[in-house]
């Protein structure tokens, strides 16, 4: 039994771990060895040429061009890759802090107080996850082309706001429903207002909370391609929309580059995703699931 | 709390990487007083060769001109979408040939009929540039665009090879006639069948079969066309009958038997990747459009030959590729102005002249594209001036996009062998008429 | 006076909320079903009613048919799949060890990452000619398949990509119902001598099976938007590979047909209001019966 549990985790984990491996492997690779025939996975300081130009080698020279080269602007874009990085980071984490302000909110509103179908409305927010970006794209489109909204951040930021709320809303209710109500009723005894109450007492209680919501939002924006594509053509493109549009390239995509931005793309969300492993699974359930 | 700390430091490294991020400040933004044009084009060689012409421009007149590329995939969607905005982030977009329909009818393009004949000299244009790129509807005498680029399709081919005493030998040997440049498509199959070596990692052809955009349809309806059959009849738009008749499945069935002696990943090649097999020395004829063909020259050098679509019988036909400049009806008149003014400069015959010079300006000029001076230029232009004789476009009426999705997807599925070849033209016949009719085109019998 | 400012106070904290979901969910939602039964366009104006044409065109093509079976076949598969495994992953990572909780952190990466960017990057992998899987394979011995374009590979393709990327998702969720089993009823299971098989079959799977009912409704509601990974895989018009979400992307997009595809967009939906209510209502069953055990 023993044997067979740490085989399904080894061959399992080495699997799993591969696309990221190489995904920084490829980061330092020249061009011509990401699409060579023979698979080069060894780096080395430089490689010595084989005499008869044949190339069987499995060993490439490592190289960090590609990470020099994410500054420089690639043809068939109009900028850098840290532009559209910024961009992404911009709308990430302003709808992000947007999502949690309104999200905790309304959780507060729902936990607190005695609301007429609050159970409705929750489930009503819960649900708005569900719709496939695609199928609500074409009206945000219209309604966006009314208020010149397209191809702006601003547009994207309320766009992932709303996305994002749902999740907000549930998980801020979980970690409010936790805070006990003795505590402020102490305090508005005290002679607070109910929004000094909420300011004072449930927002510093569920800081930790909040900040965990806001990693899952943050990551969810980031991640975020359809409506980021079909309303963006230009000045708001994020980083998913920027790679996307690489495929075609007359002079072939440029993996090492592909390679490095993701890298240095995928490398903030994979540093938070450990600083909240703890709340992953309540992240993932709209915290359903409480451990 | 150690957690909290931990997630402002990320926050805080997120604020410094944005900083640095937007220290530099976007172009557009920090000139909008200056006087600039904005050009959108497909990436590929001749969009630098317009930039360094609007460069000279600028020098000029002080207009500053900015042409953006976009890979091919994604050119139609990210235009069209740009045009659904109530303003376009373009001035200029050099459209594709079968857009012209949508761009007159929807209010898109800037109608130029009546200006046109006060910047250019009509008559010194290919009738073909005028008819395919610039009018709609077709022979109306209403022009939505001015000649750009003129294009096709044609064939890059390993001269090497093809040279090689050794190979001439062997081929001879095999099929008991000289090793050429293929003239007409059986002799091609032969030629692509004698260089499949795929244990060398040698490949016959690589034809185009890309299913993003349109290019498994401009591959495919160019040997269509020659073998006898077509997309429908213009009059009346009918569908079946044409693209499902035997000569059509017969190519449909060709090209499937070209893919036999092509290179991995055959059933999938986009424009870009038809390019990738023949500057990675792997495939011994590759078709593209004779714009990419600057690509293949820099990377192979005089490796790299050069032939125009083969025939059958006596019919040849290539597709049409080539775009005209489009005003966008979607910038202020201002712009259209400056707009105006590029286009007529770009056109003058001593401007044209320098086109040519660069790597796959292909002038709409006659008497340029005639001379001596062109044909010589490059490798490719010999044949490309050629093909110009044997042009036909796939349909450019305002449905053509979902025509063409059709086409793309269900000729797909025939080299999927998810349908046969004739299951998959009744198929496009049936769609497209069903396209037509609720367009109010299809003529009744 | 108290109860009537709290009044109107407890709507200052959740309207706003719930005003950007209506402005920016319900409406475009009922904005979507006056466009379905128009003939707008992506570009130029003047949108005509034209009754239930947009419809009866979605019901009469083979498209509309193919899509729903692409994708009916794609969520089967993909949930079935990640489902199993990582249902045996997390049976193999129940006991703890040491370095578990490291490995745990690796392994749920990949979910946390950006499909359309990993899938672009997943043609280094699959790629025919040059793909780090095919050498793997040729090493071994074994044939080099065109993962990427050969016919029958292209929604292989994906669906080993959304494995990679969710297997993870359903094993942290089985973890979680495994835990949540009380250690004393292994051992009086133990006591009565049951067979690992039985105990398995009748302790570990009911009690896990709950958690294990959330995480696919989850998956599969979440499976039915599939979009980036065939956007990076194949692009939108490749019958082989074409979900819903990618259909409507053509008819919206590549055909400018407004109309007609928000009338795909409104069949979507109801399938997935369809999904998601079966799942809220699931999700009000598990969060009461936790109520009950923790009281």
């Amino acid at each position: 039994m023993k044997i067979i549990r740490w085989l399904v985790i080894v061959v399992y984990f080495s699997v799993a771990v591969m696309p990221l491996a190489w995904l920084a492997i490829t980061s330092f690779k020249l061009k011509e060895d990401t699409i060579s025939p023979t698979a080069k996975f060894i780096p080395v300081a430089s490689k010595i040429e084989s005499p008869d130009g044949s190339d069987t080698s499995v060993l490439f020279t490592a190289s960090t061009d590609a990470y020099r080269r994410l500054g420089a602007v690639n043809i068939g874009s109009d900028y850098s890759f840290f532009h559209y990085l910024a961009n992404s980071l911009i709308i990430g984490a302003l709808s992000a802090l947007s999502a949690v302000g309104l999200g905790t909110a309304c959780a507060y509103g729902f936990s607190r107080f005695r609301i007429a179908g609050a159970k409705d409305w929750l489930f009503f927010i819960l649900s708005t996850r569900f719709l496939p970006p695609l199928a609500v794209v074409v009206p945000v489109f219209m309604m966006y082309r009314q208020f010149n909204l397209q191809n702006t951040h601003v547009g994207l930021i309320l766009l992932y706001t709303s996305f994002n709320l749902s999740l907000s809303v549930w998980l801020m209710k979980g970690f409010i429903d936790d805070i006990p109500r003795a505590y402020e009723d102490a305090a508005l005894v005290d002679g607070y207002s109910r929004l000094q109450a909420f300011w004072r007492i449930i927002v510093p209680h569920a800081a930790t909370g909040m900040a965990v919501t806001a990693v899952f939002c943050l990551i969810s924006a980031l991640n975020e391609y359809g409506f980021a594509m079909a309303l963006n053509s230009s000045r708001a493109v994020t980083v998913p929309v920027y790679f996307a549009g690489l495929q075609g390239n007359i002079s072939g995509v440029p993996w090492p580059q592909v390679a490095a931005g993701a890298l240095v793309f995928v490398v903030p969300v994979a540093v938070f995703t450990v600083l909240v492993r703890k709340h992953l699974l309540r992240g993932v359930t709209f915290g359903t699931i409480k451990q | 709390m150690k957690f909290l700390r931990a997630i402002g430091i990320c926050g805080a490294c997120i604020l410094v990487a944005l900083v640095a991020g937007c220290g530099k400040p976007d172009a557009d933004v920090g000139d909008a007083a200056a006087k600039s044009i904005t050009i959108w084009w497909a990436q590929w060689a001749p969009a630098e060769g317009l930039q360094e012409l609007g460069n000279e421009f600028e020098k000029e007149t002080g207009i500053a001109v900015n042409v953006s590329q976009i890979p091919w995939d994604s050119y139609q969607t990210k235009v069209f979408m740009n045009f659904a905005n109530k303003r376009t982030d373009f001035d200029i977009v050099v459209g594709d040939s079968q857009w012209i329909g949508v761009g007159a009818t929807k209010g898109l393009y800037l109608e130029l009929t009546d200006w046109l004949p006060t910047a250019v000299d009509m008559d010194a244009i290919n009738e073909r540039a005028w008819r395919y790129l610039c009018e709609y509807p077709s022979g109306s005498g209403k022009y939505f665009a001015a000649p750009c680029e003129t294009d096709a399709i044609g064939f890059a081919y390993r001269k090497d090879w093809f040279e090689d005493p050794k190979e001439k030998a062997a081929f001879k040997a095999k099929y008991n006639r000289e090793l050429a440049v293929p003239d007409t498509w059986d002799e091609f199959r032969d030629v692509a069948e004698f260089f499949h070596r795929p244990d060398q990692k040698r490949y016959g052809c690589a034809p185009l079969t890309g299913r993003a955009y349109d290019s498994l349809t401009m591959g495919f309806q160019q040997i269509m066309w020659t073998f006898g059959g077509s997309w429908g009849d213009p009059e009346t738009y009918r569908a079946d009958g044409y693209v499902n008749c035997e000569a059509s499945v017969e190519s449909l069935e060709f090209l499937k038997e070209l893919l036999k002696f092509a290179p991995k990943g055959a059933l999938n090649l986009r424009y870009s990747q038809t390019l990738e097999v023949f500057k990675n020395g792997t495939t011994a004829m590759v078709m593209d459009y004779f714009a990419f063909f600057p690509e293949a020259v820099d990377e192979m050098g005089d490796k790299a030959g050069f032939f125009i679509m083969p025939r059958k019988g006596d019919r040849r036909v290539v597709s049409l590729g080539g775009q005209g400049f489009s005003i966008s009806a979607k910038v202020p008149p201002e712009q259209q102005e400056l707009a105006k003014k590029f286009i007529a400069w770009f056109l003058q015959t001593d401007i044209q002249k320098k086109w040519i010079t660069k790597p796959a300006g292909f002038t709409a000029n006659k008497l340029i594209l005639q001379s001596e001076e062109f044909r010589q230029a490059t490798p490719y232009n010999e044949p490309f001036a050629e093909s110009l004789e044997h042009l036909q476009d796939f349909w450019n009426v305002p449905q053509y996009s979902e025509l063409l999705s059709v086409a793309q997807k269900y000729v797909g599925e025939a080299l999927d062998d998810v349908k046969t070849p004739k299951e998959a033209l009744d198929a496009i016949a049936k769609e497209h008429e069903k396209i037509f009719a609720e367009a109010g085109l299809l003529k009744e019998e | 006076m108290v109860s009537q400012r709290t009044g109107l106070l407890k709507y200052g904290f959740v309207g706003p909320a719930l005003v950007v979901l209506i402005v920016l969910n319900i409406f475009p939602l009922l904005y979507n079903v006056v466009l379905s039964f128009t003939d707008a366009e992506l570009v130029g104006g003047g949108a005509r009613y034209v009754g239930g044409s947009n419809y009866s065109r979605v019901f009469s093509t083979a498209e509309f048919v193919e899509a729903i079976r692409t994708t009916a076949v794609f969520v089967a598969a993909a949930v079935s799949i990640e489902l199993c495994l990582g249902f045996c992953l997390a049976l193999a990572l129940q006991r703890g060890f040491r370095g578990k909780s490291a490995i745990l952190t690796v392994l749920l990466i990949p979910m946390m990452l950006s499909p359309a960017v990993m899938a672009l990057f997943w043609h280094q992998i699959l790629s025919g000619d040059y793909g780090i899987l095919n050498h793997i394979l040729a090493a071994v011995g074994l044939g080099q398949p065109e993962w990427l374009t050969a016919p029958g590979l292209k929604l292989i393709s994906i669906l080993m990509i959304d494995v990679w990327m969710w297997t993870p998702f359903m094993m942290l969720i089985a973890l979680a119902g495994l835990n949540s089993i009380p250690q004393y009823i292994y051992e009086a299971a133990e006591i009565d001598r049951a067979g690992a098989w039985r105990i398995f079959r009748r302790i570990t799977l009911p009690m896990c099976a709950p958690l294990l009912a959330l995480a696919v409704l989850l998956r599969t509601t979440d499976a039915l938007k599939q979009f980036d990974l065939v956007m990076a895989v194949t692009g939108p018009n490749d019958a082989a590979t074409q979900t819903l979400s990618a259909l409507l992307f053509q008819k919206v997009f590549g055909d400018g047909k407004t109309g007609l595809g928000s009338a795909y967009a409104c069949v979507l939906l109801v399938i997935v209001i369809a999904l998601a209510s079966v799942f809220t209502r699931y999700i009000d069953f598990i969060q009461r019966k936790q109520g009950k055990t923790q009281q």
